[in-house]
């Protein structure tokens, strides 16, 4: 197989592109698809400070080293969230890859806010990855305002959003049609949330690692119970198989024509939003409910006699 | 004889035939883009051919967070 673009032997097929590439026109593709993102939606404007959250995946890796690359002014932010073997491994890959590039990093650490998740998984009778993603974006959030950053990217990608999209869309869940994207903007204390990768495959992000030397965090967490929309993606792999360049046309025609239609009949509820009594972050309940979560751990934690 | 190690369920496989990157992906029910075929330090395209003595990485991509 050789490259489209200049018949050197293609490394890269991207048949939803109808096309394969070299790995140098890869990359020069792959950053195009950024900026193509970043122009269409505004997803950051000059001299903005970006913090990137890095869980240690392909995903949040390969964007981070492709926005320092253009220049952006960016800081990883990783929350260490103190599960044994898998959150050390994490944090290692992740600051390995921030010292080989140069990049700077702050870390939270669960164990030291009192929230670590084997904790939240043992004392809060919940499903622990919809606590933890809360402590994950309450975290993000919180460090992005403290700290002033304008804007918070994360490393979702095509085949994350689609099968997102696709799970609201046969829940017609009209609240969330309404603003998905790759950029929701600032509003009532929170920083714009933004997703630069968004037109990329994890087919492509993942080439990008590996072309990159990007070391990839890849053992599970002990708590991942089969991932969320694996069967959504499993579905839309195939119908990529038969008709390539149905993903992006999905969503992409969401953006154009979907979105626009919600957002008019979606109206805006208007929460009030103040800051949480104990963290400053924003709330419509006084306290906040990562703040609620901490003190519930705390408590059940010290009436636990195994832990006395 | 072929080597192929198959991330992220860290399992090897030894093929005695082999022929074309193709018919790997086939064999492990693969298609284009759900993996990585890597050979050294480069990627493989289906119509890449395998050699006596390869030893080839499979990532799987689709993330599972
Ligand atoms: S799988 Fe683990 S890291 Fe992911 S949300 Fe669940 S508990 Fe958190
Ligand atoms: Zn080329
Ligand atoms: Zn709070």
């Amino acid at each position: 197989m050789k490259c489209r673009k200049c018949k050197a032997p293609a490394e890269i097929p991207l048949p939803s592109h109808n096309t394969a590439f070299c790995r140098d026109c890869f990359a020069t593709y792959f950053t195009g698809q950024v900026e193509k993102a970043i122009r269409r939606h505004g997803l950051i404007m000059p001299g903005e400070r970006v913090l990137v959250a890095l869980s240690g995946g392909k995903d949040s890796l390969s964007l981070m080293l492709e926005l320092s690359r253009l220049g952006y002014d960016v800081t990883g932010l990783h929350v260490d969230l103190g599960i044994p073997v898998s959150s050390p491994a994490a944090r290692a890959k992740v600051q390995g890859f921030c010292d080989l590039h140069g990049l700077k990093l702050r870390v939270v650490e669960l164990i030291k806010e009192g929230l670590p998740i084997p904790d939240v998984k043992k004392y809060i009778n919940r499903p622990v990855c919809s606590a933890c993603g809360k402590i994950k974006r309450h975290w993000f959030n919180r460090v992005a305002l403290e700290d002033g950053f304008n804007v918070l990217a994360t490393g979702h990608n095509l085949d994350d959003e689609v099968a997102r999209l696709f799970a609201n869309t046969l829940r017609w869940d009209a609240g969330y049609l309404s603003d998905q994207g790759p950029c929701l903007q600032a509003e009532s204390g929170f920083a714009r949330k933004i997703k630069p990768l968004y037109r990329l495959t994890e087919f492509e992000t993942a080439c990008y690692a590996f072309l990159n030397g990007i070391e990839i965090h890849n053992a599970p967490c002990p708590y991942s119970g089969g991932a969320s929309f694996t069967g959504h993606k499993r579905l839309w792999a195939d119908l990529e198989h038969q008709s390539p360049g149905s993903k992006i046309s999905f969503y992409d025609g969401f953006l154009k024509r979907g979105r626009p239609a919600f957002a008019l009949v979606e109206k805006d509820e208007g929460h009030a939003l103040a800051p949480c009594e104990t963290c400053a972050s924003p709330t419509s309940t006084g306290m906040c409910g990562v703040c609620r979560l901490a003190i519930a751990v705390t408590e059940r934690r010290a009436a636990d006699p195994d832990r006395q | 004889m072929i080597t192929v190690f198959v991330e992220p369920e860290n399992e090897t496989f030894t093929f005695e035939r082999h022929n074309t990157v193709l018919m790997l992906q086939k064999r492990l029910g693969l298609r284009v883009n759900d993996a990585l075929v890597i050979r050294g330090d480069r990627l493989l395209t289906s119509d890449d051919r395998l050699v006596d003595g390869d030893e080839i990485r499979i990532r799987k991509v689709t993330s599972t967070g």
